[in-house]
C-alpha cells in the first residue's frame, strides 16, 4: 500500500515539475529547426541487388544550402539514382529530398562509425562536365578524395513470378573516386592504380613513387588509395 | 518489506534529484539588463544613444542566451512613442533612436526586456526615466521629476570606481580635451559620454545601483507564461481562435509568407492550449508579413491572434517632483541649442551605420526543377481557368459548389493526387489563403506561372504540387485577405546613427555656429592590457560645466561607474550673472 502511495506521489511531483518547466531546448529545438524540401519517394523495386549505400534506415544529420543543421532524421542514401531519401517520423512517408538543398549529410551507423557524404556541384565548362553528385568524403585537405558510392545497372534478367514474366536490372556496385588537388581541379578515377594517381600530380611523380614504394604499398584498393592521400596531404603538401 | 523500503529509498532520491534539477533550470536562464544612455534630458527630435546590457541576473556577467531585445520609450499614459528591437551580441547591444518631433514635454520612461525577462514578470524590466522637452513648447508647464532613489540596499557587489583624468579642468570652445581612464579591468569595455549638466536631479540608479539591487532582490518565482528565450532570432507569437465559440483551436496550422519572387514559406502548429511561437527567419525582417491557416475546416471561422511583443500593461507613475526655475532654464537653453543645430547642421552630427552585408536566405519551399509558362506569349485570357484549359497541363480550376478549387494531375498517371486536397498556390511569392480571390487574374496581370507536378513536403507539410504566379505588379497586395488571414508589418532591426566625431577642420570656421550638449558618446572604449583608455574630443560654444559619465561591466561581471565635471568657458559667450 506504501508503496503505491509512494509511487503516485513520485507521479504527482512528476507531472507539477513538467507544467512548471518552460519547453526544454530540445523541445524548441524541433519546433524551430529549419525544414526539409523534397518530393514524394516512390521505390522502383524492378531491380536485382541493392540499390541503397545503407540498406537500413540510420539516423542522420543534414547541413543545408542555406547554412542550417537539422538533426537526427532517418536517411537512406540511393546510390542508383543519386538522392538522399528521408522517412519522415510523423507521417512514415519516404521523401526524395531536394538535392541542390543539400550541402553535406552524416549518416551515423548502428556500429557507431559516422559516414560524412558531401554534395559536389562544380559546373566544370572547361573540362566538357558537370559534376552534381552526392560523394562520401574519404580524406579533405590541400587534396581531398571523394568517393561516389554509385550503383550501376549490371546486366539483366527475366525473371518469372507467379507464372508471368518480368523484365529486371541487376544493379552492382561501382563506385567512382574524385580527387581534388591542390588548385581545386577534380579529376575522376574509375579505378584505382598507382599508375593513373601518378598521372593526377605529373609534378610530384617521383616524390610520390618513392614514398609508395618506401611504404611497401602497392596501390590496389580504396583503403590503400585513402592512405596514400593522407600522406600526401601530410608529407607532399604540407 | 525489506524490498519496499529499497523502493521507497529510491524513489525518495528520484525525487530530491528531480527537484534539484527544477531549480537549476529555473536559476539558470534568469536575465537582467541595464540600459546606459548618452543624457537624461533631450529636446523631442533629438537622438537617444544608448548602451544596453544584458546580464544573467545571478552571476552579473553577460548573457549569451538572449539574442534580440526590445526597447520601448512611453509616456505616463502608457502611449509608446518609440518601439524597437535590436540584435544582442554577447549581452551588449548598442545604437540609437530618434525621439519623434511631436512628443509633448514630460517625463518619459524607456523600459528594456528581452523575452526570456517576461516570464518574470514586467518588475523584471529595466525601466529608466528621461525628460523630454518639445521644441516648440516655451511654457514647459510640466512638473519635472527630482530624486527618490531609495536607500541603497545591503548587500554590496565588489564595483570598480575608474580614474578619469582631463588634461586640465577649465577649456575654452572649441578646445581639445584629452581623456585617460584608469584602474580598468582589462577584460572588457566602457562607454563614455560627455553631456552638459542639466543640474536637474536623477530618478535613476547607476549601474552598480541597479546590479546591487539584482543581488538584493529576493529570488522570483517564474511567471508562467512560457516564453521561449530568443536565441537565433525573434520568435512571432500568437493564437488561434475559433470566432464562433471563442475558444483556442489546437493543432492549427499558421503558415507565414512574404512578397517575393521566390514562394516562401514558415509554419508554425498551434499547441494544445492553442498558442503557436514561429521562430521568424531574419529574411523576413521589416518586410509584410502575409499570416494565414492552412485547411480551415469548412463553416469554420477561426482566426490569428498574434502578440503585441512591445505590450506593456503595468501602468507607471513619472517620479516627482520639482517646480525650479532654473531647471527650465536649461530646458529654454536646450530648445534654442536644438534650433540653432537644426539651422547649421554639421555634416558629422551623427553619421549613418552601414548596412550589414549578411544576406538572408529565403525559405524556399522548392529546391526542383518547374515548368514555367508566359501567359504574355500567347493568345490573351481572361482568368486563371481559362489560363489553366489552355495553358497548364495537367492543371485543372474548376468549380465546385459554387467556389473554385485548383488541382494537379500526376504526371505519371494523369490522375489528380487528392480530390480533397489542393496544391499549394502562391501570387508573388505568397500562399494564397483561396484560389476564388485571385480567379480574375488573366493574361495581362501574369507574368509567368511555374508549376511543380510533384508531391511536394516541406517540414511535414505535405502539398500536391505548387503553382507559383508571378504578377506584373504585386497584385497579391490588391487582394482581399480571407477570414482567416492577416497581414502585419514585421519590424527591423534597429541600429539608429552612430555619434559624430567632431572634425577639427570643420570647427575652425569661426563664423559657423558650434553648439552642442553633447560633446562625446562612445558605447565600447577597449581597454588596454594596463588597465587604461584615452579618448579625445572637443569643446563647443556652450558655455557650461560638463559631466565625463564611464560606466560598464568587465567580462567577470564587476560594474564600472564614475563620473568627473570640466568647465568650458567661451568668452564671447558666457553668460553675465
Amino acid at each position: 500500500m506504501k508503496y503505491y502511495l509512494y509511487f503516485s506521489f513520485l507521479l504527482i511531483c512528476i507531472s507539477l515539475n513538467a507544467q512548471n518547466n518552460l519547453p526544454s531546448n530540445s523541445v524548441i529545438d524541433t519546433v524551430f529547426s529549419p525544414k526539409l524540401t523534397g518530393e514524394s519517394f516512390f521505390e522502383n523495386k524492378q531491380y536485382i541487388g541493392e540499390q541503397y549505400f545503407n540498406n537500413d534506415w540510420e539516423r542522420g544529420d543534414i547541413l543545408l544550402s542555406t547554412g542550417e543543421m537539422v538533426y537526427n532524421k532517418r536517411l537512406k542514401y540511393n546510390g542508383l539514382f543519386d538522392e538522399v531519401i528521408w522517412m519522415n517520423d510523423t507521417n512514415f512517408g519516404k521523401y526524395q529530398l531536394d538535392k541542390s538543398s543539400i550541402s553535406d549529410f552524416w549518416l551515423n551507423s548502428t556500429t557507431g562509425k559516422t559516414i560524412h557524404f558531401k554534395h559536389i556541384n562544380i559546373d566544370d565548362t572547361t573540362g566538357g562536365h558537370a559534376i552534381d553528385i552526392f560523394t562520401q568524403v574519404g580524406v579533405e585537405g590541400k587534396v581531398s578524395l571523394y568517393i561516389q558510392r554509385k550503383i550501376s545497372i549490371t546486366g539483366e534478367a527475366n525473371v518469372y513470378i507467379n507464372n508471368s514474366l518480368f523484365y529486371f536490372n541487376n544493379i552492382g556496385e561501382s563506385p567512382l573516386y574524385f580527387i581534388k588537388n591542390t588548385s581545386n581541379h577534380f579529376t575522376k578515377l574509375s579505378r584505382i592504380s598507382q599508375k593513373v594517381l601518378l598521372k593526377v600530380f605529373p609534378e610530384k611523380k617521383k616524390e610520390i613513387a618513392k614514398m609508395m614504394s618506401d611504404n611497401h604499398l602497392n596501390l590496389k584498393t580504396e583503403s590503400d588509395l585513402i592512405k596514400v592521400i593522407g600522406w600526401l596531404n601530410t608529407k607532399v603538401f604540407p | 518489506m525489506i524490498l519496499l523500503k529499497r523502493i521507497v529509498f529510491i524513489l525518495v532520491v528520484q525525487l530530491v534529484a528531480l527537484s534539484c534539477c527544477s531549480v537549476c533550470a529555473q536559476t539558470a536562464r534568469i536575465e537582467a539588463a541595464y540600459l546606459q544612455t548618452d543624457r537624461t534630458v533631450y529636446i523631442a527630435g533629438e537622438s537617444v544613444f544608448y548602451k544596453l546590457y544584458v546580464l544573467e541576473a545571478d552571476t552579473k556577467q553577460r548573457s549569451e542566451c538572449s539574442k534580440v531585445g526590445y526597447v520601448i520609450l512611453r509616456d505616463a499614459t502608457l502611449n509608446s512613442s518609440v518601439k524597437i528591437r535590436v540584435k544582442i551580441d554577447t549581452g551588449i547591444s548598442s545604437g540609437s533612436f530618434i525621439l519623434p518631433d511631436t512628443l509633448t514635454s514630460g517625463v518619459y520612461q524607456i523600459v528594456a526586456f528581452t523575452a526570456d525577462m517576461k516570464n518574470y514578470g514586467e518588475k523584471h524590466f529595466f525601466h529608466k526615466e528621461i525628460m523630454i522637452a518639445n521644441r516648440f513648447d516655451k511654457e514647459l508647464n510640466f512638473k519635472l521629476a527630482s530624486s527618490n532613489t531609495k536607500e541603497s540596499v545591503s548587500t554590496k557587489l565588489p564595483s570598480l570606481e575608474p580614474n578619469i583624468q582631463t588634461n586640465k579642468k577649465v577649456f575654452g570652445a572649441r578646445e581639445k580635451v584629452s581623456v585617460r581612464l584608469s584602474h580598468l579591468n582589462s577584460k572588457g569595455s566602457v562607454a563614455v559620454s560627455v553631456f552638459e549638466d542639466p543640474k536637474i536631479l536623477s530618478t535613476n540608479k547607476s549601474i552598480v545601483e541597479t546590479l546591487n539591487g539584482l543581488v538584493a532582490a529576493s529570488p522570483d518565482k517564474k511567471v508562467l507564461t512560457g516564453y521561449t528565450t530568443e536565441n537565433s532570432g525573434k520568435i512571432l507569437r500568437g493564437t488561434v481562435v475559433d470566432v464562433t465559440t471563442n475558444k483556442n483551436v489546437s493543432n492549427a496550422t499558421v503558415l507565414v509568407s512574404c512578397i517575393d519572387t521566390i514562394p516562401n514559406l514558415q509554419y508554425a502548429i498551434t499547441n494544445s492550449s492553442g498558442m503557436f511561437q514561429m521562430l521568424l527567419n531574419n529574411y523576413y525582417n521589416g518586410k509584410e508579413l502575409f499570416l494565414t491557416i492552412k485547411d480551415v475546416p469548412t463553416n469554420k471561422h477561426w482566426k490569428i491572434k498574434i502578440e503585441d511583443e512591445f505590450a506593456q500593461p503595468d501602468k507607471w507613475n513619472p517620479s516627482v517632483i520639482s517646480e525650479k526655475v532654473e531647471d527650465k532654464e536649461y530646458l529654454l537653453k536646450s530648445q534654442n541649442i536644438v534650433y540653432i543645430n537644426k539651422s547649421y547642421p554639421m555634416k558629422t552630427d551623427s553619421i549613418e551605420r552601414p548596412v550589414s552585408n549578411a544576406k538572408f536566405i529565403c525559405p524556399e519551399l522548392y529546391h526542383c526543377p518547374v515548368r514555367t509558362v508566359y501567359p504574355s506569349l500567347f493568345v490573351p485570357l481572361d482568368s486563371l481557368p481559362e489560363i489553366a484549359i489552355e495553358l497548364l497541363p495537367l492543371v485543372s480550376i474548376n468549380k465546385y459548389n459554387g467556389k473554385y478549387r485548383a488541382h494537379i494531375m500526376n504526371p505519371t498517371t494523369s490522375l489528380v493526387y487528392n480530390y480533397n486536397k489542393e496544391p499549394a498556390i502562391f501570387l508573388d511569392g505568397v500562399f494564397v489563403d483561396d484560389i476564388n480571390n485571385i480567379i480574375s487574374l488573366g493574361s495581362e496581370q501574369i507574368k509567368k506561372i511555374d508549376i511543380v507536378y510533384t508531391e511536394r513536403i516541406f517540414g511535414d507539410l505535405i502539398f500536391q504540387g505548387v503553382i507559383s504566379i508571378i504578377s506584373n505588379s504585386n497584385e497579391i497586395s490588391r487582394t482581399t485577405p480571407a477570414e482567416q488571414s492577416q497581414r502585419l508589418k514585421n519590424d527591423t532591426i534597429n541600429t539608429g546613427k552612430k555619434f559624430g566625431i567632431i572634425d577639427p577642420v570643420a570647427i575652425q570656421n569661426k563664423n559657423f555656429p558650434f553648439f552642442k550638449q553633447l560633446l562625446y558618446w562612445n558605447p565600447d572604449i577597449k581597454i588596454n592590457d594596463t588597465g587604461t583608455a584615452d579618448l579625445e574630443f572637443f569643446t563647443s560654444d556652450n558655455t557650461s560645466d560638463f559631466i565625463i559619465r564611464v560606466e560598464g561591466i568587465s567580462n567577470d561581471g564587476t560594474p564600472y561607474n564614475a563620473s568627473t565635471g570640466i568647465q568650458v568657458n567661451n568668452q564671447i559667450n558666457t553668460p553675465k550673472k
